[in-house]
């Protein structure tokens, strides 16, 4: 029975599964506070993202709300992603917070890619890929390169890069990349060799939804079997005997950060080839800290951060759904992944001390 | 530049600096006692909303005179729970700060335009509601002296905002705290080295508290000063990064006092300089990048040299 229970639920895991629980139950009581319904708001937003199979008026079984759901495995990516791109520098406890900023940077490069080199899709994809994950990766690396010669507090920095890199992104799609014939400041679309091919129509979900799998396992078997993973998790784990030991300290944490902002990177190319196809110049920051938030409730494992971000995404969706089926706003999402992470962090509660000390 | 057009200058300063300049002495206060505070964008959030917030619902009975005041009551509490709810998870819970400050951040901002979403039923602002300002202070007696009284009286003799005047008193009081009494001593030497300082009798849990819950104070009076006195009303995200740049501030100005002042003022300075050229050919976007840019600047530069010159070490 005992071992029945840990399968299904990793006794490493209860305390995350917990903390999601008393969260959504908070979420309720804060639902209750301010909506005239407040139960059916509540179930929108735990089952809204759910895609639903329905029978048609002539007989035949129809899904509906497939886009919505496509929203959640747009999202899952998105958020998968950038939550490797926190997850790898965190490991090596860098506290880097470039995600925004490397994300903005590889959206920018992969449409200037798509832009001003036309070519056929086998050329135009991997072109723009690869300008993604160059840009991204190279302002990460900026981040480390500043910490390991200069000794700058590489989370200052990083913010300040992000800010940087937003305006920049603005700067170029307001002055260089603007299409004259838009009504608001945004890129031309790109044109469709360049573009992903949607798998389900009328959303952005594309092959890239292999993408995340896949960028999950490099990483896990970056960190769990290479040179350059074992160094990473050392030198998170024991700095100081990192350094007695001596090993490439500086030169893996940059290397740890200029993979992460690749990571972040592919996530800007996501963003602009897979869901956008163009740039508007208002995308809006912040998708790098719910990355953070994703690679939090994993605890920085490369496997679990998947699940963190399908739920992360669930959770948006549900909430989009609830804002437009009842009177709550769907900020409602934001404010429980922040509450997730809260009771999550807490190591120890100081009302049970005798089970606290012990963990 | 005529005398006139300097000291118009330096009232735009006068105007923009203090939000960043309360926040960075919180964050000044806080890193001396050895706790970095990453949540001052989120409390300077919650000060504003819930100031502007509780001046629009005030309780039955309230004087229209004291609405104001009422305000920033409500919003530098509100920041103290806030950074009440940081200093448990962190110092009782042993959760890591900078993660539970980033994650107060991000609760911060979701849970003030749910609130502002729920309570005025507008997501952008609350600018369908009339927000009473602090009152300005005119002080009396500077006819004589034309370019003194525009300096410390503003434009037509309006007089500055309370908080802009409380700005200088505030930074001149958190001197005197940090160097000159006891309880700053105390904290300096709880964040400097805690065991030394709880080998010397000294309450370093207290003083930890004291650091952070003292930030979210000072952010809560910049926040408060955002929604209540540069602008009236609150807009979502209305402290638009300035938390991460009075952090910033700490760093750049070596976490001393004068140098973290100088480094807000800066700051702002950068700021009003993007606003007032928006409307020239300089693209405002190369503006905004001054003051990040300034601070990488800031904090790479000293190392750089210090490997320059023994690069051994």
């Amino acid at each position: 029975m005992k071992r029945i229970a840990d399968f299904l639920l990793p006794p490493e895991s209860r305390r995350t599964v917990g903390a999601v629980c008393v969260a959504l139950l908070a979420g309720l009581l804060l639902i209750a506070g301010v909506s005239d319904e407040p139960l059916r708001a509540w179930l929108i937003l735990l089952t809204g993202a759910l895609p639903e199979l329905r029978q048609a008026s002539d007989g035949g079984w129809h899904w509906h709300r497939l886009v919505r759901f496509g929203t959640v495995l747009e999202d899952t990516i998105n958020l998968t992603l950038l939550g490797l791109a926190v997850a790898i520098p965190f490991r090596a406890r860098q506290f880097a917070l470039g995600a925004d900023g490397q994300l903005f940077l590889g959206a920018l490069a992969a449409s200037v890619a798509a832009l001003c080199w036309p070519g056929p899709a086998w050329l135009a994809l991997p072109m723009a890929c690869g300008a993604a994950m160059l840009a991204g990766g190279a302002w990460g690396g900026v981040t480390g390169v500043l910490k390991w010669r200069c000794g700058a507090n590489e989370m200052v920095v990083s913010l300040m890069l992000n800010l940087v890199a937003i305006e920049f992104y603005r700067l170029a799609i307001t002055r260089w990349l603007r299409d004259p014939g838009a009504g608001f400041p945004a890129t031309p679309f790109f044109p469709p060799e360049a573009a992903l091919t949607p798998l389900i129509a009328h959303t952005g979900v594309s092959w890239m939804l292999l993408a995340a799998p896949l960028m999950v396992a490099a990483v896990a078997l970056l960190l769990g079997r290479t040179t350059l993973g074992y160094e990473i998790r050392v030198i998170g784990a024991a700095p100081a005997f990192a350094l007695q030991a001596g090993l490439p300290v500086g030169r893996a944490t940059v290397l740890s950060m200029a993979l992460g902002g690749m990571l972040a990177g592919l996530a800007g190319f996501h963003i602009g080839h897979a869901v956008l196809k163009r740039l508007p110049v208002d995308l809006a920051p912040g998708l790098g800290f719910e990355g953070l938030l994703v690679a939090l409730l994993a605890r920085h494992q490369p496997r679990a951060i998947l699940g963190a971000a399908f739920f992360y995404a669930w959770l948006r969706a549900g909430g989009q759904a609830m804002e437009r089926g009842t009177d709550v706003s769907r900020e409602i999402a934001l404010v429980l992944q922040a509450l997730v992470i809260v009771l999550v962090m807490a190591e120890r509660w100081p009302w049970r001390p005798g089970r606290g000390e012990a963990s | 530049m005529t005398p006139e057009l300097a000291v118009l200058a330096l009232l735009a300063l006068l105007r923009a600096a203090p939000p960043i300049l309360y926040a960075a002495l919180g964050g000044l206060l806080s890193e001396l006692g050895g706790k970095i505070n990453v949540a001052l964008e989120g409390l300077m959030l919650v000060a504003a909303f819930t100031g502007v917030i509780a001046a629009i619902y005030p309780p039955p009975g309230l004087p229209p005179m004291l609405l104001p005041w009422w305000g920033l009551l409500a919003g530098l509490l509100a920041a103290l729970l806030l950074a009440g709810v940081l200093a448990v998870l962190h110092l009782e819970c042993g959760a890591d700060l900078i993660v539970a400050g980033i994650a107060l951040n991000l609760l911060a901002a979701g849970l003030t335009v749910f609130l502002l979403a729920e309570l005025v039923g507008d997501k952008g602002s609350t600018a369908a509601f009339a927000t009473p300002a602090l009152p300005s202070l005119h002080i009396p007696g500077l006819a004589g002296w034309p370019l003194l009284d525009l300096l410390l009286n503003g434009e037509g003799g309006r007089g500055h905002h309370v908080l802009v005047l409380g700005a200088p008193l505030l930074a001149g009081a958190a001197w005197l705290f940090l160097c000159h009494t006891r309880l700053g001593a105390w904290l300096r030497a709880a964040g400097e080295n805690p065991a030394a300082a709880h080998a010397a009798g000294i309450p370093v849990r207290r003083m930890h508290y004291l650091a952070l819950l003292g930030s979210g104070l000072l952010a809560g009076v910049g926040g408060v000063y955002l929604s209540m006195g540069y602008l009236t009303l609150f807009q979502a995200d209305m402290s638009a990064g300035r938390g991460f740049l009075a952090l910033a501030a700490v760093f750049v100005g070596r976490r001393n006092l004068a140098g973290t002042c100088g480094a807000a003022l800066l700051f702002g300075a950068a700021g009003v300089v993007a606003t007032r050229l928006g409307a020239l050919e300089v693209a405002p976007q190369l503006l905004a990048m001054l003051p990040p840019a300034i601070t990488i600047a800031a904090l790479a530069l000293p190392g750089w040299r210090r490997r320059r010159k023994q690069p051994l070490s």
